[in-house]
């Protein structure tokens, strides 16, 4: 049989059975719409997990102060600083080691004029800005000088000197912190949320050395809350993390079965796994979405076979005038994957649609890529071809007098 | 002598049922000419549709042989059947069996679809078949919008548009009134007359067959009767 002659077949009766047919695709188009969406958006969420990720700067492992027991209790990580600037510069000193950045972290009052912001104020190093791989927007960083003489100088956040500022530019105005006066150095580029959701752009730095003696000065004597370091690849993340322990050990003279006064940590591996956890999900919102894909080409089937039964008789007089057992073969399946294919396409702008919408509502990126519309396209043309086999199976192998018997 | 268009050895058909075997039909022996016009008759239930059954390729005997043109249909492959039929035999039913999606056109070309003919020439031939019938002026009319008798008419064109050299009619003027009926037949005349077209015809009505010039009767399933047509003279005879 003419393959034109198939679909025109096919067609037809897809148009005589019109709210049946439509009613089938639906399946097809919600399958396929869930699918084509729910890959987008796993890209999307990944993507924006991986930007966290970048964000976050490289090869990172983190030292929190504070002990994790202490007398049988426990107390959060980070509650009592244990850690001093002489740790970090020890740290430095280890093979491995790129960058080391204290953190003596806390929450001041900026003032700028009639405007002001409370906010994080982080007390940290020049090297804070290479480990977090953050670049200025304008001005310079902390120089050594600075660091030495504990300057009342401050780098500010992309949202902080937009609500102190505004459009003005802040390098070179003079901000109050805590009420001293502070000079602004250096603006920030943007860097977006956190893993917890958190601004990270709501943050002023300030040289280490002035956080511990002129801002947050009974509470850090000498101390940080913790250390970021840098080490030179991903396969040093370990050997340095281990290196690292016992140096601290020995510096803060803890003997083997006790408890460490410090914590450490690495963050690329939680990063990873973050990604990872992400990566499953999107995986998993796949799949379910292909379990409607499957009940949708179960319509299909359900459909067919009704459809069938309804043609008995004219498969039997088709075969009277001379079709074989393949052209009645061919006419179910045809109409089958038709089926499968025009949902599939509606569902692929059912998809797009969805796609566009979850973009604007939740900020996401979520990228229809060409592979995922490949996919769609292949599955259901499979699913169509699977799930019409079975009832144009059973027309082609009806016997031509019992079908043209049937009433 | 040529090789009879129809020729059957002891052919028989057995529905196997719950209740034991039933014999549709038993030894039945028959040769076909080509161009014979024959009536066939009997009571109902005697086999007749078993035997335009197995005539037309739709079935195989479960004992005896049958030879279509001289080839064993037994042992052909369903596709082979279906070629067949597609080449060699037109079918028309009691019941019309049109498609009721199709217009007249399409019903009759619907043959010529399985012999791969493309739309254009399928068309033509259709068309040409409906003139035939004298249905030139319904062509696009789809068959419930006909008449009993019009729509048998399509059906006898479509029989006729892969020019069979057999047509197989079971009982083709049953839902027919009389006047309707001497139509149909009047068109089976003509076609065996000048083309020499073969056909069996099955019928309950002494009037119908009267035209065909030769009858068999079944009975039980048993030829029971195979001879010229009475009163009118056997022109040819074609007895084994
Ligand atoms: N598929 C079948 N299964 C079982 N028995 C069948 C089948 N087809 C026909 N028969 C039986 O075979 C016998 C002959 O049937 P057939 O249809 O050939 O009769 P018929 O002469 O055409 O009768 P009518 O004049 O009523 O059409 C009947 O007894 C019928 O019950
Ligand atoms: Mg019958």
């Amino acid at each position: 049989m003419i393959y034109s002659e198939l679909l025109r077949e096919s067609w037809r009766a897809m148009r005589v059975n019109r709210m049946r047919t439509i009613l089938t695709m639906l399946g097809m188009v919600i399958g396929v719409g869930a699918v084509i969406a729910m890959l987008a958006i796993g890209n999307g969420a990944r993507q924006s997990v991986n930007a966290i990720i970048s964000s976050m700067g490289s090869n990172m492992l983190i030292v929190i102060s504070g002990a994790r027991t202490s007398g049988g209790l426990r107390f959060a990580t980070g509650s009592t600083p244990t850690l001093h600037l002489s740790d970090a510069d020890a740290i430095r000193e280890l093979p491995g080691v790129a960058a080391v950045a204290p953190g003596s972290p806390g929450t001041a009052q900026i003032v700028y004029g009639a405007n002001n912001w409370s906010t994080m104020v982080l007390g940290t190093n020049p090297a804070y800005l290479r480990i977090r791989d953050w670049q200025l927007k304008s001005g310079a960083g902390f120089s050594g000088s600075d660091m030495r003489s504990a300057a009342r100088v401050a780098i500010l956040g992309q949202t902080v000197a937009n609500n102190l500022f505004g459009s003005i530019n802040p390098v070179g105005q003079t901000i109050r912190i805590s009420n001293s006066p502070y000079q602004v150095i250096g603006l920030l580029t943007p860097k977006g949320q956190s893993f917890g959701g958190q601004d990270q752009d709501d943050i002023v730095l300030v040289p280490v050395t002035t956080a511990q003696r002129k801002l947050f000065g009974a509470q850090f004597a000498d101390t940080v809350r913790y250390i970021m370091v840098q080490t030179d690849g991903p396969e040093l993340l370990s050997p340095v993390q281990e290196e690292m322990d016992a140096l601290l050990r020995q510096r803060h003279h803890i003997t083997g079965s006790q408890d460490p006064d410090f914590d450490i940590r690495n963050l690329t591996e939680l990063a990873n796994a973050a990604a990872s956890t992400t990566r499953i999900m999107s995986l998993l919102l796949g799949l379910i979405a292909s379990i409607s894909l499957v009940v949708g080409g179960i319509g299909i089937m359900n459909i067919m076979l009704v459809s069938v039964t309804e043609r008995t008789r004219e498969v039997g007089l088709r075969m009277a005038v001379g079709a074989e057992p393949a052209d009645i073969l061919g006419q179910f399946l045809t109409e089958a994957v038709l089926v499968s294919t025009l949902g599939c396409l509606a569902g692929l702008l059912l998809g797009m649609l969805c796609v566009a919408m979850v973009n604007q509502l939740f900020h996401m990126h979520g990228v229809i890529t060409f592979a995922s519309v490949l996919i769609a396209i292949t599955v259901s043309v499979a699913v169509g071809t699977f799930f019409g086999l079975y009832p144009a199976r059973k027309a082609s192998l009806l016997q031509p007098i019992e079908a043209l018997r049937h009433e | 002598m040529d090789v009879p268009l129809i020729h059957t050895v002891h052919m028989g058909k057995r529905y196997q049922l719950l209740s034991g075997d039933l014999h549709a039909l038993t030894d039945v022996n028959v040769n076909v000419q080509e161009g014979e016009f024959i009536a066939v008759m009997g009571p109902s239930g005697s086999g007749k549709s078993t035997f335009m059954n197995l005539l037309g390729c739709l079935d195989v005997p479960s004992e005896g042989d049958y030879y279509l043109s001289g080839r064993v249909v037994k042992s052909m492959t369903l596709k082979e059947r279906a070629h067949l039929r597609n080449a060699l035999i037109g079918f028309v039913f009691q019941g019309y069996n049109l498609l009721p999606r199709l217009n007249c056109v399409e019903n009759v070309a619907l043959p010529l679809v399985y012999a791969g003919i493309p739309t254009r020439e399928r068309r033509e031939q259709a068309r040409e078949k409906l003139v035939d019938v004298g249905l030139e002026r319904y062509t696009e009319f789809l068959p419930p919008q006909l008449s009993g008798g019009q729509q048998q008419r399509v059906a006898i064109a479509r029989a006729l548009v892969n020019n069979a050299s057999l047509l197989l009619a079971d009982e083709p003027t049953g839902n027919l009134d009389s006047r309707t009926s001497d139509e149909i037949i009047a068109i089976f005349e003509r076609l065996n007359r000048e083309r020499r077209l073969t056909i069996v015809l099955v019928t309950h009505e002494p009037d119908v067959a009267r035209h065909a010039r030769r009858l068999i009767r079944f009975h039980d399933g048993c030829v029971v009767e195979d001879g010229p047509v009475s009163p009118s003279p056997p022109l040819r005879q074609a007895l084994p």
